[in-house]
This record gives C-alpha cells, sequence and structure tokens, in this order.
C-alpha cells in the first residue's frame, strides 16, 4: 500500500514538474511563434481609454493611474535604453525618433483617472516637448484646469511656452501663476524676463536653477541638473574656442593638443567663479567629466557625442 | 443581547479557525515588496502608489472574504444540520442571524485594522508620514462599505444557494459601483416610465461610491465631517434594512 502510495507521489511531483517544464517551453515557443506587427505599430495599443475605464474602475481609478504612471516611465525608460545599445548619438531634446507614440495617452490616461496626479503633468512637461510639442502643451492646460491653485503647472507650462521661443505665451503663462498665493517671486521676475531677454543662457540658468532647487519631481530635478550641465558647458566651449582662436592668432597654427592652450585657458575668467577642470591625462574635461574633443581640422572644440552625459542639441 | 454577542463570538473564532485571516500574510508580503521595489518603479512617488495598492488590496480581500464567507454563514449550518442544535436553545433566529453577522464583521474589522496598519508602517518607512494617519478615514469607509457587502451576502444566502448568493452579491458590489451613473443616465432619459425604474433601482441598491476615497487619501486628502457621518449613517441605516429582509426571510425558512 506504502509503496503504490509513493509511486502515486512520485507521478504526481513527476506530472508538475514535466508539466510546468513544457509551460515554460511552449510559452517561449508561442510568444516566438507569433506573427510581428509592423514596426510603426511594435508598441501594444491601448484598448481602454482613460475617461471610458474611469466608470469601470469600482474605486480603484488611484490605482489604475499609478499604473498608467509606472507604464508611461517603463515605456520611455525602455526606449531610451534600447536606443543608447545601438545609436551613439542619443538626443534628449528630440525623442521623435524612438517612436514613443503611446506616451502621450498613457499620460493623460494617468490624468484622467487621477486629475490632480500633478507629477504626471510635471513628468509631461519635461519628457513631451522632445516628442511633441503641441501634447505637451495639451498636457499642462489639462493639468492647470483641474489644478488652477498649481503655480508649478503654470511654471511649467511657461516653460514649455519657454522652449518653443514664444516669449510672450511664455510671459503671460508667468504671469498668471505669479498671482497664485504662494508662488515664488521667481514667477513674477520671469513674466517680465521674457519679453525683454526671452532668449538669453542667463534666462535659461535662471529657469533651471529654479526647477533644480524647487521641483519635489525627481525628473525634473535631473533633467534640470542636466540642462545645467549643459549651459556650463556652453560657456566653457564658448571661452575654449575663444583661446584657441588667439592661440591661431599668435602661431598661425591651430593648437596640437590641450596643453598649448591651457595656460590660455587659466587667463579666462569664467562666469561665477568656475573654472576649467583637466583629468590626469590632460584633458580638459567637459561638466559631465569626459573630455572636450579638439577638432584639429576646423580649430574648434566640442562635446564627445558618445560619451558626454550632456544633452545634444 | 448576550446570545448574539455569544453566536458573533464564535463566528469570528470559527473564521479564525478556517484560516480566513490567512490573507494577512498575503497582504503583508504584498505591502513589504512595494514599499522595497515602488521607489525605482514610480520615480519617487512611492507614497502615494503604496495607499492605493494598500486600500485597494484592502477593499479586494474584504470583498471576497465578505462575499465567500458571508454565504457560507448560513447555509453551512444548515448543511452540518447544527442549526437544529442551535435552535433547539434559546436562540431566535432573528439573533442567530445577526450574531453571525457581527461575528463577520468582527473578522472583517480585525482584517482591516491590521492591513491598516501594515499600509501605515509601510508608509512611515518610504517617509509618507503625512499619508500614514490621514490614510484611516478612507479605511473606516472601506470597512463600512464591506459591512454593506456581508449584509447583502447574508440577506442572499438567507433564500439562496452559496454560489448563486456569491455571485449575486458581487454583482450588487459592481452595480453598486455605478449607481451614480444609473441616476445620471435616469436623469437624460425622456420617458417618465424609464426615470421612475432607474431611480428606483438606484435607492434599492447600495450606492457605494459614497464610500470610495482612496484616492483622495493618496493626495492626503480627509473626508469633511458631514461626508464622513452621512456615509456612516447611510451605511447603518442599508444594513438595517438588509438584516431586517434577512431575518425576515429566514425566520420563514423551512430546512428540512
Amino acid at each position: 500500500m506504502k509503496f503504490v502510495q509513493s509511486k502515486q507521489t512520485l507521478a504526481a511531483l513527476a506530472v508538475i514538474v514535466f508539466g510546468f517544464a513544457g509551460v515554460f517551453a511552449l510559452s517561449g515557443f508561442v510568444e516566438k511563434a507569433r506573427p510581428p506587427l509592423p514596426a510603426g505599430f511594435e508598441d501594444e495599443d491601448l484598448a481602454l481609454q482613460g475617461a471610458r475605464l474611469k466608470g469601470f474602475s469600482l474605486g480603484f481609478e488611484g490605482l489604475l493611474a499609478d499604473w498608467y504612471w509606472m507604464r508611461a516611465l517603463q515605456y520611455i525608460g525602455a526606449k531610451v535604453i534600447r536606443d543608447r545599445e545601438t545609436n551613439d548619438n542619443f538626443n534628449l531634446e528630440n525623442m521623435s525618433g524612438l517612436n514613443p507614440r503611446l506616451l502621450y495617452p498613457l499620460l493623460d490616461n494617468a490624468s484622467t483617472l487621477d486629475p490632480r496626479f500633478v507629477a504626471v503633468y510635471s513628468y509631461g512637461a519635461v519628457i513631451l516637448p522632445a516628442i511633441d510639442r503641441r501634447q505637451a502643451v495639451k498636457l499642462l492646460e489639462k493639468g492647470i484646469a483641474n489644478n488652477s491653485n498649481e503655480w508649478r503647472l503654470y511654471e511649467q507650462l511657461g516653460y514649455i511656452y519657454w522652449r518653443l521661443d514664444d516669449y510672450e505665451r511664455a510671459a503671460e503663462t508667468y504671469g498668471k501663476g505669479a498671482k497664485i498665493s504662494g508662488a515664488p517671486p521667481f514667477m513674477l521676475m520671469m513674466a517680465s524676463k521674457m519679453k525683454s531677454a526671452g532668449g538669453d543662457r542667463e534666462t535659461a540658468r535662471a529657469i533651471y536653477e529654479q526647477m533644480f532647487n524647487e521641483s519635489p519631481d525627481r525628473q525634473v530635478k535631473e533633467n534640470a541638473a542636466l540642462h545645467l550641465l549643459e549651459l556650463d558647458s556652453s560657456e566653457e566651449l564658448d571661452a575654449i574656442r575663444s583661446a584657441l582662436q588667439s592661440f591661431r592668432e599668435k602661431t598661425n597654427r591651430c593648437a596640437s593638443g590641450w596643453r598649448e592652450v591651457l595656460p590660455l585657458l587659466q587667463t579666462i575668467k569664467l562666469p561665477r567663479n568656475k573654472s576649467f577642470r583637466v583629468d590626469k591625462a590632460g584633458n580638459l574635461i567637459d561638466p559631465s567629466g569626459t573630455p572636450y574633443i579638439l577638432d584639429k581640422e576646423k580649430c574648434d572644440a566640442r562635446l564627445d557625442e558618445k560619451t558626454t552625459k550632456i544633452p545634444l542639441k | 443581547m448576550y446570545r448574539i454577542f455569544s453566536i458573533a463570538r464564535n463566528t469570528f473564532r470559527e473564521a479564525v479557525r478556517d484560516r480566513v485571516l490567512y490573507n494577512l500574510v498575503l497582504f503583508v508580503l504584498l505591502i513589504t515588496a512595494s514599499a522595497i521595489f515602488l521607489g525605482e518603479l514610480t520615480a519617487g512617488h512611492e507614497a502615494r502608489t503604496i495607499v492605493n495598492l494598500g486600500l485597494s488590496a484592502m477593499l479586494v480581500f474584504g470583498v471576497f472574504t465578505a462575499i465567500f464567507v458571508g454565504v457560507s454563514l448560513v447555509s453551512k449550518e444548515i448543511e452540518k444540520r447544527t442549526v437544529f442544535a442551535i435552535f433547539a436553545k434559546p436562540i431566535g433566529r432573528g439573533e442567530f442571524l445577526v450574531g453571525k453577522y457581527l461575528g463577520l464583521c468582527l473578522t472583517l474589522l480585525v482584517n482591516v485594522l491590521v492591513m491598516g496598519a501594515g499600509v501605515s508602517l509601510a508608509l512611515l518607512w518610504v517617509g509618507g508620514a503625512n499619508l500614514a494617519a490621514s490614510v484611516w478615514a478612507a479605511i473606516l469607509l472601506i470597512f463600512f462599505e464591506l459591512a454593506i457587502l456581508t449584509a447583502v451576502a447574508i440577506l442572499f444566502s438567507s433564500f439562496s444557494s452559496p454560489a448563486l448568493s456569491a455571485l449575486l452579491t458581487f454583482f450588487v458590489f459592481i452595480i453598486g459601483h455605478f449607481s451614480q451613473s444609473l441616476r445620471d443616465f435616469a436623469e437624460n432619459l425622456g420617458s417618465a416610465g424609464a426615470k421612475v425604474f432607474f431611480n428606483a433601482i438606484y435607492y434599492l441598491l447600495p450606492n457605494l461610491s459614497f464610500f470610495s476615497f482612496i484616492t483622495n487619501a493618496a493626495h492626503g486628502d480627509l473626508p469633511n465631517a458631514r461626508m464622513l457621518a452621512g456615509a456612516i449613517f447611510y451605511a447603518v441605516c442599508y444594513i438595517a434594512v438588509l438584516l431586517a429582509a434577512a431575518i425576515l426571510i429566514f425566520s420563514r425558512r423551512n430546512f428540512k
């Protein structure tokens, strides 16, 4: 009797183990056997729309909003990682090449299910301008309509208009935000600065410093930090180019290496008392720690597209 | 009253013996994993997700407990014939039903209290201390929603089979969250008859959206006193009606 029982147990265990092995193998097989989608439709479609979904959420709309939020983060994150693996010239300023067609619907759904989820609008304000600026404006306008007392959303919409070089609207938006109680003096300052000096580097620095110091959102902070590095490198590149020009005028040739221009660079004062940095090998390095490239043919300096962390325009 | 409490106490003990509270282990695992992993997945917004996930899971676990334990409370006693032994004693059918109901409510209360403590601790862990206290208003509303569903389950089980009762109670949970839509639908209809019909359904079925406060709780909102008191009184009235109907049907039921 005992022998029969143990035989049955062994048989059952064998069926479980082999059955699971079969399920595991078949899952991969079916996945591979499925006919591929056309390249433009490689993402899954959103079968449900936020507005419709809200009616069927049974009180779980907050959880669904979180799910769409996490999907949006993973969606764009996965695309960026994939692109960086294959493409050395990843451009944070223009991500339309990644075909991120679902990002806006994902963020739109998250904000429809929870219209007070401010982080969704903030994320859209940072990422969507690099994909579709019209959608970025639409999302922020929706955010303001649902959260009219959030001055940060006005700041972010003003930022998008500023990036669109629409300084008139940017000034108007910063002005509206400045009237909200709790808005920092920065908003009023920007409202007046946009009209007079919207395209200045100093205006850009003020915007990104404000975002970096005051935003509660990690994504916004990280993006602002990268843009601040970009502004630092622009200032450095201006000074390097001027030093290279002076060197050529004096010697009638371009500098053969950084060591030749370093004495000249040390005489140049960078804004905010910053100074040039040199690595152990004697290379001049950008604010992200990557050596600048000296183009001897053009007698010019530029960021190393392959390794720098600074967003390239 | 003492008899009712004795039955309630025994129902609670029975639920513990039947390992109903084991769902707490699953819940604790879910919340712990959320607290650890959500930081990366939500880009620093893990506190609101813990509230949404924790309270939604609390509601789902509670709904299934209310439905599956609720429908079997009476039928099990009839199937095992223990109902004859109970009614041989000086216990009325109404007292039996109310005692069973209160026992399951106590089980659900322990469930939501432990789960609520789990959510609060997870919030403290991820630095969401401001939400750790404010979620308790939403938890109170969840408990009353579960209390209504338990009463619905007991009403159905007083005259129907456990499987059908579970199905019907689940439908009430779903429709209960649509009742506001039913009313809006009635308002937009041209026909007066249809208006009366849909309005009747609106008042007849429980409006469970009164107890939905999870999304607000994730923003640190607290329900105002009028809303909270209104929802609790609504639940008490509705439960009284359901239990009265259940007692009415159960007292006429033939166990043979």
